[in-house]
């Protein structure tokens, strides 16, 4: 009976290593199956004693082979293994590494969300005789080995919002938060709360939680895993892969292959590869903090030995937090940060109280802030010579200087001063009228008002001369090329609406793109806005120096870089400058499409975050204008990818100093960028042409199976569903912009 | 009580409709179909977001304007002589003969059994607020009607006036006019079905859906 | 006439159509005509098919499709295009893709930039002001303050008492606004607040723009006209006289039209009446100067019972009551003014060659517009077919219409049901009025509708009206 059960042990794992590697040969697979084939001739016909010791010596060379194949595993095969119905689950870990747990809110399929686990959890330490129970919040996707209605992990709008709401109570109950990455994406639907907005939500609350956050990533698939990534140490699975897209995903795009077909599988592996996916490149990037080592192959439910050695990291990682927030722990600092292998066993046995103050709250969030702002500095190019960077630091520290004097400090006693004016002022009013009340009584109410001369002059005669006859002034101050063509346009609508062909110098010059009958936007190109939203001449750029570059070598991807900044003699997707509308001044940040999409990699986060910062320190309203993105810079995987958190702290940081952050979308606005610092904004608005989403129809369909409606994506749908806050008429951009920002701003901005 | 079998067998007699297309405006015509007896498709796909077969394109103020099938047949005749010339708005351009599906030969049959309500004079026809939201939201067989109620809104020459429906008392089983289309003097606008009648129809689309067999 | 040989397409339907065919047939130039389905019977189809054969004519998908319009002048090879009136005639934007498209052509009718200045209601009040021409009292510019606003108001109450006004009205209305929507009147300063509100708030609602105007209302005015011609250097401009065209159904639609604009040697009038037209004609000349205006256009004035003027708006176009100054009109001594042939003439290009003084005037003019309606119910349109239509030929008559002779015609469902233009001349106003009841007592019309009711028209409105005609 032994035998047999070990044998089909065996057999498993060598199917498990056939899943692995794929379609590839390998005479080190070869020999194993023939091995075991062999044996399994053999056991027919052998006595037991032999049949024991044949299947040792068989044992004993799976286990020499498989440390062999360990070492030719390839990206690509970290990927298989990740999502090997056999790899280790969330509830293995539960069940192996904690020391009792309640699952909160889902029994198997029976969950708001089956691909979203939450568990309060403990961990029992003892320090003498003295037994510790340390509670922690569990979060985490779960695929549970295959099981159909796990979805794979990959969570629902929903399910994230539950995470994001045991988050919150974890932050009440003050005790640590254990988030365990498994995801090859979040589901991609719009229903409520919506993939991208939920992910924004979760990464914005996130950067302000107010207790520790250690993730582990053992499939870190793009937003789905910065729903729950966001944390203040990192650790990945060494057979783990974290990435801002599947290959499959990034082989497809390569490729152009149209939708229902499938990328050749050498191009898929060499995606792979490019994307800088695996543990250990992640950890050179400086996105991880620490590998947590599997066995050979990748760790599956029955290593035990992995489970120890994880509860071992996990223990260290978040004492490591807590002791680096202060207190009295020096020896225990130390020994934390030295950071091997037989240390971790100690960490068990040494006693971390996982508590913070408020002040310690304080240090925490702000260490994680600068921990992500380190983050991709690489990954961008900069050019500015070190004058230049000088110049630009000492003006940092002189608007700093000027707003804390002008709104700070003398603010604060202009508004004292101002109020009591205002309450004298009030009071002699009171005096004077009942002093002249009787005087003013006098007259009769419905005596005849004699003309006064100079006020019937103003109902006859011209006003305000100065200002011309003619007081319209027609047309905008950038008209598209489109306009100068002699054709006829039809209007999508036309069939349903009746819209006439228009004609292109009107619909592009005078309607600014718009039907004159059904109201449906055209795009118009990103330079229309510059120059008829804002007030004329009043754009100042800056840091357009910062140049979006190729940090991980992607092949063929400099040329593709250098004909889009030909093309739009720009260089990165995201503009940033000081603007006026009708003379209030605010800081804007614009994403346009005609520069690769409008995708965003390091360079575009860090003008983002560097114009979110000139906007907190002079104390300006911010404007994101989405001019249409595409989503994360692919060719630049976690450098791009980990801008979402990266810049959605920086978004939190201007917001919490008292400014407003008005989101405008505008043609096409999805994936990375709407799922994080744009969608976490209170105010998004959209004009009628965005289209606005997580995934594109293509995508939904590959990934969900689900036929979406042509219009899913449309602004009013993602108005219905409360995604936006409000539709606007392109025409009436600028008027609406002006009306939002006197009604709208934030506390500290200048004009209150 | 009708013979549905009888109006089966002369729709059997020709089981197909022929539809004439036209061009919408005036513009140079550029046929893609050239030949006769071509199988062309109506627009597909769930949402019918993928347009039908191209059939030809017509040019006006140099904009090309794709003209596609809009159901599933075979082209019968096509004006070849006019390809590449201008022509003038409501043009005859090709004839496309359509196999009638099992819902359409229902809707057939339905004409001929259901009480017709019809225009009292060509104008353009709407349901009343009230009536035009509910069949928006769940059918017009959502809506009952009763003779001397209030249905229609009449609109000619810029006027509005209500019209009551007069007949019997039943549900709206099919609704004949478009929005924002005139409808002439005697045009069926809703065909509706006595309470008694449902039986008969009921028969007539368990006739159609076993006797009658789908060509494209 | 210049060298290049002009072609015109006639971009409009019905009896316009009409009278522009015969002014080309006039000057000697081919024109082409196009229809939609409904209008297959129009007159002007069988007209342009009878001069030009089947190639003069074209089937279109709607008049209100500028592509249709110039696709069609395309491959009828024309070379000018005339709006006629209603549809594109006062559509700047339409007047300047026909002049700037790739194959331009002529457009029958002012410059497109001058079609969109006086086409704004505020600027050509501003015009007007800054050549102290007489406007109505009021704002004459959007107002957004509400302080400023009831100031505009108390000025207006306390200017109306002074003019001796009994019943002083203020008019509040939406400066975006048009076709009687958002207007409100207010009869005391007491109203102002709220009405000025709710006025604000529906012009915010429905138009996105805040601005209010603020003008007297002027009651029981008379309604002048003064017909301007320019040629296309916009320096020799004259006039073609007054015209008055205060006889108006209820919804403000002209019915009858008489030239000239009063009769001070027939009609008491409590004023100088000779000195209000003079008054008229030189501001309206005085405006076109300014802006070098170069073709036919009407300057709209109402005149208050007290014999003030004030200017209303300009019309740049033609307009349907254009024959009834001709019929008065003489150029040199001479008769058979047509304006529609002198629009079209000037227009592509030809002088003037003639002057102010050479203009002249005779008699008066009245024109009908018989309309199959019925005046007596809010003058609701009828519609059904027309069996019979005669009118009386006399040599003091014409009539325009697109009813074809002797066969039945249906009026389509699409357009206003007007059936003809009758203008009548008389050596003065009683002859003038006599032979008008003459003509509208001898005139044949009958017809009926789909459900056995006979024809209504608006003769017995229009035979009422003549009694008092320029009466004021």
């Amino acid at each position: 009976m032994d035998i047999e059960k070990r044998i089909a042990e065996l057999a498993e794992r060598l199917a498990y290593i056939r899943d692995i590697f794929g379609e590839r040969d390998n005479a080190n697979i070869t020999l194993l199956a023939s091995k075991l084939d062999e044996f399994s001739e053999r056991e027919k016909t052998a006595q037991p004693p032999e049949k024991v010791r044949l299947l040792q010596q068989l044992e004993e060379l799976f286990v020499f082979l498989e440390k062999k194949l360990e070492t030719d595993l390839t990206p690509m095969d970290r990927v298989r293994i990740v999502r090997h119905p056999l790899r280790v689950s969330l509830k293995d870990i539960l069940e192996n590494v904690y020391d009792n747990y309640t699952e909160i809110g889902g029994q198997d399929e029976y969950s708001i969300d089956p691909s979203m686990l939450i568990a309060r959890a403990y961990i029992t330490r003892r320090r003498g005789d003295k037994v510790f129970h340390q509670p922690v919040m569990v979060i985490g996707q779960e695929k549970g080995h295959g099981q159909e209605f796990r979805n794979g992990g990959s969570v629902k709008p929903w399910g994230n919002a539950k995470a994001l709401q045991y988050m919150k109570v974890a932050e009440i109950e003050r005790i640590p938060i254990h988030a365990y990455v498994s995801t090859p994406g979040a589901f991609p639907v719009e229903d409520y709360p919506g993939a991208a907005q939920q992910i924004a939500r979760n990464i914005y609350e996130m950067a302000g939680l107010r207790t520790p956050v250690v993730s582990v990533i053992s499939e870190g698939g793009s937003g789905g895993a910065e729903a729950i990534g966001l944390s203040d140490l990192r650790l990945m699975f060494s057979h783990g892969y974290y990435s801002v897209i599947s290959p499959e995903g990034a082989a497809a795009i390569e490729s152009g292959i149209r939708q229902g077909q499938r990328a050749p599988a050498e191009l898929i592996e060499a995606c792979a590869r490019r994307l800088k996916i695996t543990a250990q490149d992640n950890l050179d990037m400086g996105y991880i903090d620490r590998i947590v080592q599997e066995p050979h192959l990748g760790a599956r439910a029955y290593h035990y030995d992995f489970f120890k050695s994880l509860r071992q990291e996990i223990i260290k990682a978040t004492d490591e937090v807590y002791l680096r927030m202060g207190g009295l722990n020096f020896f225990r600092a130390r020994a934390v940060a030295r950071n091997k292998a037989a240390d971790a066993a100690e960490a068990e046995n040494m006693y971390v109280s996982w508590t913070l103050d408020d002040a310690a709250c304080d240090r925490l969030v702000w260490r994680r802030y600068q921990k992500y702002r380190n983050m991709a500095k690489q990954a961008f190019i900069d050019m500015r010579t070190p004058s230049t960077r000088f110049f630009s630091r000492t003006q940092n520290l002189l608007w700093s200087g000027y707003s804390f004097i002008r709104y700070d400090f003398l603010g604060k006693h202009e508004k004292k001063i101002g109020k009591a004016l205002r309450d004298v002022e009030g009071e002699v009013r009171v005096v004077v009228n009942k002093i002249t009340a009787p005087l003013r009584r006098g007259k009769p109410k419905n005596a005849v008002l004699a003309c006064d001369p100079e006020k019937k002059q103003k109902l006859l005669e011209l006003s305000q001369p100065e200002q011309g006859v003619c007081l319209d002034d027609w047309g905008w101050s950038y008209v598209s090329p489109r306009a100068r063509e002699d054709k006829a346009v039809t209007c999508p609508n036309a069939r349903i609406s009746g819209c006439l062909d228009l004609w292109a110098p009107d619909l592009y010059g005078d309607f600014a793109g718009v039907c004159a009958h059904c109201g449906h936007h055209f795009p118009m190109e990103y330079q229309w806005y510059l120059s008829n939203v804002f007030d004329k001449d009043s754009i100042l750029e800056f840091n357009a120096e910062i140049e979006a570059g190729n940090p991980l070598e992607y092949p063929g991807f400099d040329k593709k870089l250098e004909d889009a900044k030909k093309k739009t003699g720009r260089k990165s997707s995201c503009i940033t400058f000081e603007a006026r509308i009708d003379n209030v001044k605010i800081v804007c940040a614009t994403l346009y499409s005609a520069f690769r999409g409008g995708s965003v990699g390091a360079a575009e986060g860090e003008k983002f975050i560097r114009a979110l910062a000139r906007a907190r320190k002079k104390h300006y309203p911010f404007l994101a204008y989405v001019h249409g993105t595409a989503g994360i810079r692919i060719q630049e995987s976690l450098n791009g990818l980990i801008q979402m958190p990266r810049v959605t702290m920086a978004v939190r940081r201007y917001i919490e100093a008292g400014g407003l952050y008005l989101v405008l979308y505008d043609t096409n606005s999805y994936a990375g960028p709407v799922a994080s610092f744009l969608g976490c904004s209170p105010y998004q608005f959209s004009i009628r042409s965005a289209n606005i989403g997580f995934a594109g129809p293509g995508v939904i369909k590959e990934t969900t199976g689900i036929d979406i409606p042509p219009d899913y994506h449309r602004s009013y749908q993602a108005l219905a569903r409360g995604h936006i806050q409000g539709i606007w008429d392109r025409r009436e951009v600028r008027k609406n912009l002006k009306q939002a920002l006197l009604t709208i701003g934030g506390r500290n901005l200048y004009y209150r | 009580m009708i013979d549905v079998k009888t109006i089966l067998e002369e729709i059997k007699a020709a089981p197909y409709e022929e539809i004439e297309i036209t061009a919408p405006h005036t513009g140079v015509i550029n046929f893609e179909i050239t030949t006769p007896g071509v199988k062309v498709a109506g627009s597909s796909g769930t949402y019918r977001e993928k347009p039908g077969t191209l059939l030809a394109a017509i040019t006006r103020e140099h904009n090309a304007k794709p003209i596609h099938a809009s159901v599933n047949g075979e082209v019968s005749h096509i004006r070849s002589d006019l390809d590449g010339k201008f022509v003038e708005a409501g043009e005859p351009l090709m004839v496309v003969r359509h196999f009638l599906t099992k819902d359409e030969v229902v809707e057939a049959i339905l004409q001929k059994v259901l009480f017709l309500f019809t225009a009292p004079e060509r104008a353009k026809y709407y349901f009343i607020p009230s009536a035009d939201k509910k069949i928006k939201a769940s059918g017009c067989r959502s809506v009952t009607v009763k003779p001397g109620m209030e249905l229609f809104i009449v609109s000619r020459m810029k006027r509005e006036k209500p019209l009551n429906y007069e007949g019997p008392e039943g549900i709206i089983y099919a609704v004949y006019f478009d929005h924002d289309q005139n409808v002439d003097m005697g045009g069926p606008l809703i065909g509706v079905c006595p309470e008694d009648q449902t039986g008969v129809i009921q028969d007539v689309i368990n006739r159609v859906q076993s006797d009658w067999e789908e060509r494209s | 006439m210049p060298e290049k040989k002009h072609k015109v397409l006639v971009a409009n339907r019905g009896e316009i159509a009409m009278r522009i065919v015969q002014a080309c047939q006039k000057l000697g130039l081919p024109s082409v005509c196009v229809y939609t389905k409904e209008d297959a019977h129009s007159g002007h189809v069988a007209l342009a098919r009878s001069i030009g054969g089947e190639d003069a004519v074209y089937r279109i998908s709607s008049y209100h499709d500028a592509n249709e319009l110039l696709s069609v002048a395309d491959h009828a090879g024309a070379t000018a295009v005339h709006p006629g009136y209603g549809f594109f005639a006062e559509d700047y934007r339409f007047a300047r893709r026909v002049s700037e498209r790739s194959n331009p052509l002529v457009f029958i009718g002012p410059s497109w930039r001058i079609i969109r200045s006086l086409g704004d209601k505020i600027n050509t009040k501003r015009l007007a002001r800054s050549l102290n021409v007489p406007t109505v009292p009021g704002s004459d510019r959007p107002v957004y303050d509400e302080i400023e606003a009831e100031e505009i108001a108390e000025t207006l109450f306390a200017f109306q008492a002074e003019q001796g006004i009994e019943h002083s009205v203020v008019l509040v209305k939406a400066s975006a606004g048009g076709g009687g929507m958002g207007i409100e009147e207010i009869h005391d300063l007491d109203q102002f607040k709220t009405v000025y509100r709710r006025i604000r708030n529906y012009a915010k609602r429905q138009f996105h723009d805040e601005g209010v105007l603020i003008e007297q209302r002027i009651f029981d005015f008379n309604h002048l006209e003064v017909q301007v011609v320019a040629d296309r250097t916009g320096k020799s401009i004259a006039h073609f006289g007054t015209r008055n065209c205060s006889v108006q159904s209820t919804g403000r639609q002209k019915r009858i039209e008489v030239a000239p604009g009063f009769r001070p040697q027939e009609v008491h009038y409590a004023f100088d009446a000779s000195k209000v037209l003079k008054d008229i004609v030189s501001y309206s000349l005085r405006m076109a100067e300014e802006v070098g205006y170069d073709n036919v256009g009407t300057w709209e004035w109402i005149v208050s019972p007290m014999g003030q003027p004030f200017l209303m708006e300009v019309n740049t176009r033609i307009q349907v009551e254009n024959g009834v100054s001709a019929a008065i009109s003489r150029i040199k001594g001479q008769g058979g003014v047509d304006l529609i042939r002198e629009q079209i003439r000037l227009a592509l290009g030809e002088p003037m060659g003639y002057t102010q003084e050479d203009i002249t005037f005779e008699g008066v003019g009245i024109e009908y517009r018989i309309i199959a309606e019925d005046p007596a119910n809010k003058f609701t349109p009828w519609v059904g077919r027309i069996d019979a239509f005669e009118a009386p030929v006399n040599d003091w008559t014409s009539t325009h219409t697109q009813i074809p002779q002797g066969e039945p015609y249906v009026i389509p469902t699409e357009f206003d049901p007007n059936l003809a233009l009758a203008i009548i001349w008389g050596k003065d106003l009683a002859q003038a009025k006599q032979r008008g009841m003459e003509f509208l007592d001898k005139l044949i019309l009958s017809g009926q509708d789909q459900t056995g009711d006979s024809l209504r028209s608006n003769v017995r409105f229009l035979k009422e009206k003549t009694v008092t005609l320029l009466q004021f």
